[in-house]
C-alpha cells in the first residue's frame, strides 16, 4: 500500500467507528484523538480493525504511534508494504 | 482447537453487548440461553393483545447525540449500531414524594436544583457541591466499598434530603439493603440525575432485535432453548460447557451473565454463596387504566418515587410486599410519543418484597397472596395518584418467585450479588463474569458491562 492508500484506510476505519467524524480540516500533525474527539474505546477499535483486516497485532506499548495521521502513515507503511 | 474462541452464557442484554463486541472483530462466539427469547430481566411478553415488557420503566444515562463521551453515545460506537438512527424519546418529569416535601427533577439537573433551593434552602450550596464531586468521581477503578449515607452526612446536613435522593438511586439499582457502596452511588446518581430517563421510540422488543441483528450480521451463533448445566474445566482452566441436554461445547474462554451464585453453581467455584445472594427483591404490577380514570394532574408525569413515611426504609420487609414506598411509573409518559386516549393507559409499580414469604406460600396460597400484595399496592398508589382500582382493564404482576423463574436470579434478586466483582475475574483465568455482579446495572449499564469485559480481557 501507498502513503496515500494508508491514511484513506485509517480514516475509513475511524468513520466506520464514528458515524459522525468530522474530518474537514483534520491536521495530520496533530493529535487524532483531540481533533476528533476520540476517547481510548475508540481507539482500542482502530487496533483491532487493523488487526481483522490485515491480521496486524499492534502491542499496547505501540499505541502512541498512532497518534496522528502521520504517525500511522509511518508506523504502517513498513507494515503494510505488501498488502 | 475449541470450537468457539468464546462462549457467552446467558442472552440478555450483557450478554447480546458481549457478544456483539466479540464477534465484530471475527472471534468465533456463541450465546446460549436458557429462554426462547432473548432480554433476560427486560424482555417481552404478550397478554390479551398487549404487548407488555417485563421489566422496562425507562432506560437510563439519557444523552444527546452530540455528547460524544457520554455513556449511552459510548455504548453505540462500540457496538457499531447507528445512534443517529436510534430515536430516543425523554421524560416529561419525575418526582419524589415524601409526606412532608417532594422534589420534581427531569433530564435538565436545573430543575432538581430549583426543587432544592426551594425545599432545602439551606443544602442547596452544599448538593451543588456533591454534583461536582460526583462528576469527578471515577467508580470504574476498584476502590474498597465506602458507605454512601456516611459521605451524604458529611455534606447534605438533612436526613430527610438524603433519604429523598436515595430513594430513586437505590430502587433502580442497589443490591444493598439500607446501604449502598459510593462507587454504585456515582454511577447510579450520574445516570438518573445527571443524565437522566428516556425510551426508545418502541418497545424493548426492537431494542433486542437490533442487537441479535447486530450480532448475527457479525456471523455471532446464538442458540435458544439451551440451558448450561455445568462449565467444564481442564487442568486449571475452563474447557467449555454443557448444555441441559448433554451436548458439550468446547470454547477458548467462557462469559458467564448469570450472576456470581448461579455461576458458582455450574462452575464449582467455590464460595459462600449466601453471601452473594442480594436481599432485594420486589413486586412489580401492571395495569391497564382508562385515561378518564387517571385525572390527577400526578399522572401526567413519568416517573413518582413515593414513601408514605419520612423515612426510607429501603430493606426486604417483613411482609410479602411493603407498599409504604416504591415506584410508580407511566411508561406512556415519555416525549414524542402517540398518544391515544382510546386505548388504557399503562400504569406499573413496583414494591419491595420479601422473597421467602412468597416462596413459603406454595401453590395454593401464591394466587392469593398475590392478589393481596396487589390490592396493597394499588391502594397505597391510590393516595398518591387517586384510585383507579375500580377501573383496570389489565392487570398483571410478577413476584421474586416469577424473577427467580425467569431468570435465575436467586431469590429474585433483581440487582444481583451485595458484592460486585468490577474486574469480572473467577479462580479461573479463562472464565469471566458479566452483567448485574460485575456492578453496572440496568439496560445501558448491563450492555456496557459486556462491552467492557470483552474489551479488558477477551479480545484475544
Ligand atoms: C421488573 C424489572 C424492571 C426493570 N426495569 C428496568 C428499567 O426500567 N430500566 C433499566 O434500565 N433497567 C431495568 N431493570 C434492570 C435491567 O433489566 C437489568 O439490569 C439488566 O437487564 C440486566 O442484564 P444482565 O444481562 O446482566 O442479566 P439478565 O437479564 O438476568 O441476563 C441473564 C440471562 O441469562 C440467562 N440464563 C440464566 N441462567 C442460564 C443458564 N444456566 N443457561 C443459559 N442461560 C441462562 C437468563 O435467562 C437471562 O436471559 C429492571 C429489572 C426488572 C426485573
Amino acid at each position: 500500500m501507498t502513503r496515500d492508500e494508508i491514511k484513506d484506510v485509517i480514516l475509513e476505519i475511524i468513520e466506520d467507528i464514528d458515524e459522525d467524524a468530522e474530518f474537514d480540516g483534520l491536521d495530520a500533525d496533530k493529535p487524532l484523538r483531540d481533533q476528533l474527539d476520540l476517547d481510548s474505546m475508540d481507539f482500542l477499535d482502530i487496533v483491532m480493525e487493523l488487526r481483522k483486516r490485515y491480521q496486524l497485532q499492534i502491542p499496547e506499548e505501540e499505541y502512541p504511534e498512532l497518534a496522528t495521521l502521520n504517525s500511522c502513515v509511518n508506523y504502517l507503511e513498513p507494515k503494510l508494504k505488501e498488502a | 482447537m475449541a470450537e468457539f474462541q468464546l462462549v457467552i452464557i446467558g442472552a440478555g442484554l450483557s450478554g447480546l453487548a458481549a457478544g456483539i463486541r466479540s464477534a465484530r472483530f471475527g472471534q468465533k462466539t456463541l450465546i446460549v440461553e436458557q429462554h426462547t427469547l432473548p432480554g433476560g430481566l427486560n424482555s417481552y411478553y404478550r397478554r390479551q393483545g398487549f404487548l407488555l415488557e417485563t421489566g422496562l420503566h425507562a432506560m437510563t444515562n439519557f444523552a444527546p447525540r452530540s455528547e460524544k463521551h457520554a455513556p449511552l453515545n459510548r455504548l453505540f460506537r462500540q457496538l457499531k449500531l447507528s445512534r443517529k438512527s436510534f430515536i430516543t424519546r425523554e421524560q416529561f418529569g419525575s418526582e419524589i414524594i415524601f409526606p412532608d416535601r417532594s422534589l420534581k427533577f427531569s433530564n435538565d439537573l436545573e430543575l432538581l436544583c430549583t426543587e432544592i433551593a426551594s425545599s432545602f434552602p439551606a443544602c442547596i450550596d452544599s448538593f451543588q457541591a456533591l454534583v461536582q464531586e460526583v462528576e469527578r468521581y471515577d467508580p470504574f477503578v476498584e476502590a474498597s466499598w465506602k458507605s454512601t449515607r456516611q459521605f451524604l452526612q458529611e455534606r447534605l446536613s438533612d436526613p430527610l434530603l438524603i433519604d429523598m435522593l436515595l430513594l430513586p438511586l437505590m430502587v433502580y439499582g442497589n443490591a444493598e439493603e439500607h446501604d449502598m457502596d459510593l462507587g454504585q452511588f456515582a454511577i447510579m446518581f450520574r445516570a438518573l440525575f445527571l443524565e437522566g430517563f428516556f425510551r426508545p421510540e418502541h418497545t424493548i422488543r426492537e431494542l433486542l432485535s437490533m442487537l441479535t441483528s447486530q450480532y448475527e450480521k457479525f456471523e455471532g451463533a446464538l442458540r435458544f432453548k439451551a440451558p448450561v448445566t455445568k462449565i467444564l474445566r481442564a487442568g486449571g482452566r475452563v474447557a467449555g460447557i454443557r448444555l441441559a441436554n448433554g451436548e458439550e461445547i468446547t470454547a477458548d474462554a467462557v462469559l458467564s451473565t448469570i450472576g456470581i451464585p448461579g455461576t458458582a453453581r455450574i462452575s464449582g467455584w467455590p464460595l459462600d454463596q449466601k453471601k452473594y445472594i442480594g436481599r432485594m427483591s420486589f413486586m412489580e404490577t401492571i395495569t391497564m387504566v382508562p385515561h378518564a380514570s387517571l385525572d390527577s394532574p400526578r399522572c401526567s408525569q413519568t416517573i413518582l418515587f413515593y414513601n408514605h413515611n419520612n423515612v426510607l426504609s429501603y430493606r426486604r420487609p417483613q411482609a410479602p410486599i411493603d407498599a409504604s414506598w416504591g415506584v410508580i411509573c407511566f411508561p406512556d409518559n415519555f416525549e414524542g410519543l402517540p398518544i391515544d386516549t382510546d386505548v388504557p393507559l399503562q400504569v406499573r409499580i413496583t414494591n419491595a418484597a420479601n422473597y421467602e414469604l412468597w416462596k413459603q406460600a406454595g401453590s395454593s396460597q401464591y394466587r392469593q397472596l398475590k392478589e393481596e400484595a396487589g390490592r396493597k399496592s394499588a391502594e397505597a398508589a391510590g393516595k398518591i395518584i387517586g384510585n383507579y382500582r375500580q377501573d383496570v382493564v389489565y392487570h398483571d404482576s410478577f413476584t421474586p418467585m416469577t424473577i427467580e423463574r425467569y431468570t435465575s436470579k436467586l431469590e429474585g434478586a433483581v440487582y444481583g450479588s451485595p458484592i460486585k466483582i468490577k474486574s469480572g475475574a473467577t479462580p479461573w483465568e479463562n472464565l469471566f463474569i458479566a452483567g448485574t455482579d460485575q456492578g453496572y446495572l440496568g439496560i445501558v449499564g448491563a450492555m456496557l458491562s459486556g462491552v467492557t469485559i470483552v474489551n479488558q480481557h477477551l479480545l484475544g
